[in-house]
């Protein structure tokens, strides 16, 4: 019964699945293609075999759905028309299968709505071969090509995964939605290394080395509405590494990122305002968790330099140093209630806090509150069952340094400094 | 609680050579950090759902990690592609089944269940010698000693 009704589930999305933007790689779609037939011939076999649960460590079919409604006062986070809004959904399948005891096949498709924050639509989240290249009692090393997901910050990886991540928006300095699908994962290479001792404790290395496509509305959502042209991420390269100290309830880590795009005008003759342009975009991350038995703290704290060759006219020059941090604390007060509570703070440019200098420069085009971003957030978990969940938060936002577009802002809809919203999120999986 | 809480014992498939685990490598095992046993085969890793109480217990008690911290863990490695999460059955009876047929496989039980079994395992008939050896080189698991 369960096996059938993953079946059609599968079915169902994807037969959503009619605008991959995102799988232009021949290698992902042969990758899903491969994955979604071994799904098939695998939930047929399992079901002949009669077996009451449907996984097994060769092959395995995993998903979640999810349903929300969501209300923004005073900003486009959303909707442009500040009314209560359905569009908070959140579907996905993924499908593990082991090839041999070193290769492993591994996918998922996620449909998102979010409504302005990121393009609706469903997407290859990730479609990678897992080699696994050494693995002892103490040492594990993979090495995934492919499209992979970005795992190198606290909750980069499950970003996208309504329960895994700690609440239904997440800090959007860090885990900003205008940028969601460049950050969330790239086509190329990655490793990750893990060893574990008794006296030090476990740790954990990845590096990854790829580059993600970049629609047009990303373009528009990114850069400005007017923008014309095509962009391109040159490469996008990361690291990081976590500790955790032996039977330690605490983990820390480190990231760096660099990535690089390009911006190809399609000229001033096509209605093109802005020019050929070079970005570069660089992030480091230090973070720490500590997971105890009600209480539970995290925080990121974090520097980025983004640098524009271009774009507004040739030899338009600017290099930005922006800074943040967010620290967080769940409580558990029963075995199925948690409470969240966080706060957000982040700046575009560091020696300009409070915005006056963007005003300034931009001759009073791009308001103050463009320079900043802090979000005071409330919320609360109920686990109904092991894999059945609902949330609801509360954020009182102050700024709009985390509304898209980013490079060139849109204050005529943005008119508020501070701006509120609401949501509540019903999820499921399996 | 009005009854004793009974014990909890770590078991395995019956060709499963390791007699004994520490409990760092039983942590290992159920973080999904160690993927293999010393004869380098495959271990299939068999839990209960996240709300079951002998998985809480098992988890706090055997493991000295949350239930909601092993979640984590296995979240992280089942939705973003990382690696492969233990495999959740619904009830002990389920667990004990597919520990059965599973080479290379963990799981833990309760006492009670274990005995059960056993009982069920010794009473059934079975005259044949040969049958005899068949049935119980798949019909008991083995446990396993958990050291500190």
């Amino acid at each position: 019964m369960l096996s059938k009704l993953k079946t059609n589930a599968a079915a169902e999305i994807s037969s959503r699945v009619n605008n991959l933007y995102c799988s232009r790689g021949l290698l992902s779609r042969t990758v899903l293609f491969a994955l979604l037939l071994a799904s098939s011939c695998g939930i047929v076999a399992q079901a002949e075999e009669g077996k009451s649960y449907s996984n097994s460590q060769d092959f395995q079919l995993h998903g979640f759905i999810s349903q929300g409604i969501i209300d923004v006062d005073g900003s486009d986070f959303v909707n442009d028309s500040g009314d209560l809004s359905t569009e908070l959904t959140e579907l996905g399948i993924n499908a593990s299968y082991q090839l041999t005891s070193k290769f492993r096949l591994a996918a998922q498709i996620v449909y998102l709505d979010g409504g302005n924050r990121y393009a609706e639509g469903a997407r290859v989240d990730y479609a990678l071969i897992d080699w696994s290249a050494f693995t002892n009692e103490q040492w594990q090393a993979n090495i995934y090509i492919g499209r992979f997901k970005n795992n190198h910050w606290l909750y980069s990886s499950s970003r996208d995964i309504p329960f895994a991540r700690p609440s239904i928006i997440l800090p959007q300095s860090v885990y900003f939605d205008g940028f969601r699908d460049i950050a969330v994962g790239s086509d190329g290479i990655a490793s990750k290394i893990s060893y574990s001792t008794d006296d030090y404790g476990n740790f954990d290395w990845q590096i990854s080395y790829g580059s993600s496509p970049i629609s047009d509305e990303q373009v528009k959502n990114v850069l400005s509405e007017y923008a014309r042209g095509s962009s391109e991420q040159d490469y996008d390269a990361q690291t990081s590494f976590y500790w955790q100290p032996a039977f330690s309830s605490w983990r820390f880590g480190l990231s760096l990122l660099d990535a690089d795009f390009t911006y190809d005008s399609a000229g001033q003759d096509n209605g093109d305002f802005f020019s050929d342009s070079d970005f570069s975009f660089q992030f480091y991350t230090l973070n720490a968790i500590y997971e105890g038995e009600k209480w539970e703290f995290s925080g990121e704290i974090y520097q980025q330099r983004f640098t524009i060759d271009g774009f507004y006219y040739p030899g338009f020059e600017l290099d930005n140093i922006g800074q943040g941090y967010y620290l967080q604390s769940r409580y558990k007060v029963t075995d199925k209630m948690t409470l969240l509570a966080r706060y957000e703070d982040f700046y575009i440019d560091k020696d300009d806090k409070d915005g006056k200098t963007l005003e300034q420069n931009t001759g009073g085009l791009v308001p103050y509150y463009f320079g900043f971003h802090k979000d005071v957030t409330l919320g609360i978990n109920y686990d109904f069952t092991s894999n059945f969940a609902v949330r609801a938060e509360y954020h009182w936002v102050n700024g709009a340094g985390r509304l898209t577009p980013v490079v060139a802002p849109n204050p005529a809809i943005n008119d508020s400094e501070d701006w509120e919203m609401w949501a509540i999120q019903l999820m499921y999986w399996f | 609680m009005s009854s004793q809480v009974s014990a909890l014992e770590i078991v395995t498939h019956p060709q499963v050579t390791e007699s004994s685990l520490t409990k760092s490598q039983l942590r290992r095992i159920y973080t999904m950090r160690q993927l293999r046993w010393s004869n380098n085969k495959a271990i299939t890793v068999f839990v209960l759902p996240s709300q079951h109480v002998l998985h809480q217990r098992f988890a706090k008690e055997r493991l000295q990690i949350f239930p909601y911290q092993l979640n984590r863990i296995w979240h992280k490695l089942t939705y973003s592609g990382l690696g492969v999460a233990p495999i959740i059955v619904k009830s002990e009876q389920e667990l004990i089944q597919a520990v059965l047929e599973t080479p290379g496989a963990i799981g833990y039980l309760s006492d009670e269940m274990l005995i059960r079994q056993r009982e069920a395992y010794i009473d059934k008939e079975s005259p044949d010698m040969e049958e005899m050896q068949k049935v119980s080189s798949k019909g008991v698991v083995n446990v396993v000693k958990i050291k500190d």
